[in-house]
């Protein structure tokens, strides 16, 4: 009841974020463009059409375009909601550690790790509720226009939201020591970005020094630490294959795998810093 | 039954570049409360005032020294389930409606959905917000969010209640309003401990207080016995004092001032009393009535923290 009353408040601050109403705005215009203009040609079923002009055959050989279009939606998707996920959220760990607000929420009988992980769960689920809003919407209109009902697009939301949970373990430890919105952001995207550097450590950063042990210190990082870039990339591979690009890789668990034990880890010791802490 | 009772309760921060520069916010504090009493805790600021209400509420950790809240030892849910708090600096959500901010705190204190709402509202109109429950938070007045943090603080029904300046930001009426409701709540007996500068408002509604000072107890006691000046004196004479009397009195040590036919008098030792009225009577003056002189508590309160400040 107490965790419940907890996570349902951080879900309405969540969705009430501006920046995510804005994202919600964006959401829906793409859902509503997608609804009006997306359709088959009259003269030939297998044509693709975009407001009333061919765009692609359904059946190009090597090409699926369906699956080109979703993987595209599905990049921009994640592209905005990293960049407004990042907004919205990531002051909410340190806005409830704001003198005032602290203090009333720490002298209920709730708690501080029930309290932390209630906060933590609404957050992601605000995220999540404008991710399936979107992952679905397109589902449906790709399903009921085109007679395409693509399960992969659709379960893909799974593996993004999924990414998020683990990036926000993140967030929810810079946002818990540093205490400042301001921090919390700037980590955040620098996160997003090491993560990035990371996963391509073997062509990019081993390369800045020839050193055993720096290398094994990113490999250390990187699986320390959420494998946010190769979630969001496999999370594409449940689509299908971009025909832009030679051999593309297969999907595997195997990020997700690990991001799971570093996000416990994270998680863990964010209740346990948390616990410890005097407001 | 006491309320509460703390053990040398202690606290110590640490601060500044690599934590080094050890605070102390309070240093052996044993108090204890009685069910159904109003307690006040005075001090100027930075005394440890709000970090003893913390420590009690585990808002903040011991560094040493124990604590009972209710029969409860610090930390339990049971003591948080018990009792209320509003604090000095509350912040409540913006985009909430007054009712909404309560039924939000109900549910955090684990209260039953169905009967919240109707709690809700009558909390409101209780603490004088009944026109404004479906105003968002953020469209309101400092001392209408006082008023809303005494409503959200009693959601529970509390057996205890943890006031830190409840009746700051709040209008003469509005303060009067207040006083009126924590004394109705002491009629009901719920225990209130109460965090305020405003020494007017303790001294009218406390039953005992303590004073605190650089994170120490220096004083406790009832308001009565804080302000009675133990050896001054004023003494109701049957007639005014001859010039002769008064020269006798004044070869005297005490401290005397004449008006009509009051003495006051500031004794070094209480013996000294029957002396004058030996004096007196002596000289054929009645003695009508003797009072111990009282001073105001904020008087007693500058007093005090000048005495303590100049050791």
């Amino acid at each position: 009841m107490r965790f419940l009353g907890m996570f349902r408040f951080t879900v309405g601050e969540t969705i009430r974020r501006g920046t995510l109403i804005f994202y919600f705005g964006i959401a829906t215009i793409i859902i509503i463009l997608f609804a009006l203009g997306i359709g088959h040609s009259t003269t030939d079923p297998d044509i693709v059409t975009i407001f009333g002009s061919p765009f692609a055959h359904i059946s190009q050989p090597g090409a699926n375009i369906i699956e080109f279009l979703l993987l595209q939606l599905h990049s921009l998707s994640i592209f905005w909601i990293i960049l407004f996920g990042i907004f919205g959220v990531a002051g909410l760990i340190p806005g409830m550690l704001e003198k005032g607000t602290i203090d009333l929420f720490l002298s209920k009988p709730l708690a501080r790790s029930e309290l932390l992980m209630a906060r933590a769960l609404g957050a992601v689920s605000g995220i999540a509720i404008n991710l399936i809003y979107f992952f679905l919407g397109i589902w449906l209109i790709f399903g009921v226009k085109l007679g395409v009902w693509h399960w992969g697009f659709l379960s893909s939301v799974v593996y993004v939201v999924y990414a998020f949970v683990c990036f926000f373990s993140v967030v929810t430890i810079v946002g818990l020591i540093t205490r400042s919105t301001g921090f919390s952001i700037m980590l955040a995207f620098a996160f997003s970005i090491i993560s990035w550097g990371l996963e391509l450590r073997e062509n990019g950063l081993y390369r800045l020094w020839d050193n055993v042990v720096y290398h094994r210190l990113l490999d250390a990082l990187y699986y320390l630490t959420p494998q946010l870039n190769a979630m969001l990339e496999n999370s594409s591979r449940v689509i299908g294959k971009n025909p832009f690009i030679p051999s593309p890789a297969e999907f595997t668990y195997m990020p997700y795998l690990y991001s799971f034990f570093s996000t416990s880890l994270l998680y863990g010791l964010s209740v346990w810093y948390f616990s410890r802490q005097d407001y | 039954m006491e309320a509460l009772q703390t053990v040398d309760l202690t606290k110590h921060y640490r601060s500044g570049l690599f934590k080094r520069k050890n605070i102390i916010a309070l240093e052996k504090v044993s108090l204890s409360i009685e069910q159904g009493e109003i307690f006040g805790l005075l001090g100027p600021n930075g005394a440890g005032k709000t970090t003893f209400v913390k420590l009690l509420l585990s808002i903040t950790h011991p560094t040493s020294g124990t604590a009972t809240v209710l029969g409860h030892p610090l930390g339990q849910r049971a003591l948080k389930e018990q009792c209320g708090y509003l604090p000095e600096s509350h912040r409540y959500p913006g985009f909430l409606t007054a009712v909404d901010t309560m039924i939000f705190f109900g549910r955090l204190n684990g209260l039953e959905e169905k009967k919240l709402k109707d709690k809700a509202h009558f909390l409101l109109e209780m603490v004088g917000l009944k026109g404004w429950s479906k105003v968002k938070t953020k469209k309101f007045s400092k001392g209408m969010l006082q008023r809303l943090g005494l409503a959200q603080a009693l959601v529970n029904n509390p057996k205890l209640l943890f006031l830190d300046e409840p009746t700051d930001g709040v209008d003469p009426i509005g303060r009067k309003e207040i006083r009126d409701l924590l004394i109705r709540l002491k009629g009901e007996g719920t225990t209130i401990f109460l965090n305020s500068h405003l020494l007017s408002e303790i001294e009218m509604i406390c039953d005992r207080v303590a004073i605190l000072n650089k994170g120490k107890v220096v004083r406790t006691g009832t308001i009565s016995e804080l302000t009675t000046q133990k050896l001054t004196y004023i003494i109701q004479l049957s007639a005014p004092v001859s010039d002769d009397l008064r020269v006798r009195l004044n070869q005297s040590n005490f401290s005397l001032d004449f008006k009509d036919t009051s003495l006051f008098v500031t004794l070094r030792d209480k013996s000294e009393l029957n002396s004058i009225i030996d004096t007196l009577r002596a000289s054929g003056i009645g003695i009508e009535s003797m009072t111990q002189q009282k001073t105001s508590l904020e008087n007693y309160f500058i007093q005090l923290m000048k005495g303590e400040n100049e050791r």
